[in-house]
């Protein structure tokens, strides 16, 4: 059977490096709410993949310097 | 709280609303449990009506009501301000989509078991207005479930998957 991964981000991180972007403004430029924006920084929700490189394109970065992985039980 | 987080409260409020107002009027006149399965139809096709008017009209007041909490906060904005917010605020993203499918889910399988329990309380010998009854309630015991599950998702998160 399949391990369970658990999704993190760094987007809080990545909004303050762009200048304390807003997460209205990152909402924006995915085309989400600021609901999801909110819940996908909190670890509440992993977004899809397109969601995901939309956010990774509105900081113009590589996917995976937004979003990682854990293994659950594992330590990476 | 989010606009869906409200958007939802208040379709919850309506639900609940008609639903008690279905069994005041129902369960509580002792004539209607002589009433003919006529008069059980014409009652709920009423609250069906009901329903539906009620479901708009708090719609309304709803956008009426986050409208005016918009020009409260921010007493400089104009119509096209308050449209704006109202519009990034009303998205319909992949999560609040993935919150609904969930939700709808159950809720379809709250409605389905009340629907079988109708049934069998016809089997049962119950006589056919209680099966109508159990079906009708458990339509709107399916939206409340629904609504539930969606705000309790909205609050704890869901998962993708």
């Amino acid at each position: 059977m399949a391990k369970k991964i658990q999704i993190t981000n760094n987007i809080r991180k990545l909004r303050f490096f762009a200048d304390e972007m807003t997460q209205q403004a990152l909402a924006e430029k995915a085309g989400v709410s600021r609901q999801t924006i909110i819940a996908v920084e909190a670890g509440k929700y992993s977004p899809s993949l397109e969601l995901a490189f939309r956010i990774a394109d509105a900081f113009q970065v590589p996917i995976g310097d937004v979003f990682d992985y854990e293994v659950k039980g594992d330590k990476k | 709280m989010s606009y869906q987080e409200k958007k939802t409260i208040a379709s919850l409020v309506s639900v609940v609303l008609v639903l008690a107002a279905y069994c005041i009027f129902a369960f509580a006149q002792t004539g209607m449990v002589r009433a003919s399965l006529k008069d059980w139809a014409v009652i709920m096709l009423i609250f069906i009506g009901i329903g539906i008017v009620a479901a708009i009209v708090i719609q309304i007041i709803f956008h009426i009501v986050i409208a005016a909490s918009i020009a409260i906060k921010d007493k400089d904005c104009d119509d096209e301000k308050i449209n704006q917010a109202l519009k990034t605020d009303a998205v319909e993203d992949e999560m609040v989509k993935l919150i609904e499918l969930k939700s709808s889910r159950v809720g379809y399988v709250a409605t389905g078991i009340g629907f079988v329990a109708g049934l069998v309380s016809l089997v049962l010998n119950a006589v056919p207005a209680v099966m109508l009854n159990i079906i009708f309630i458990s339509c709107s015991v399916g939206s409340i479930i629904e609504g539930g599950l969606g705000l309790y998702y909205y609050h704890k998160g869901v998962a993708n998957g």
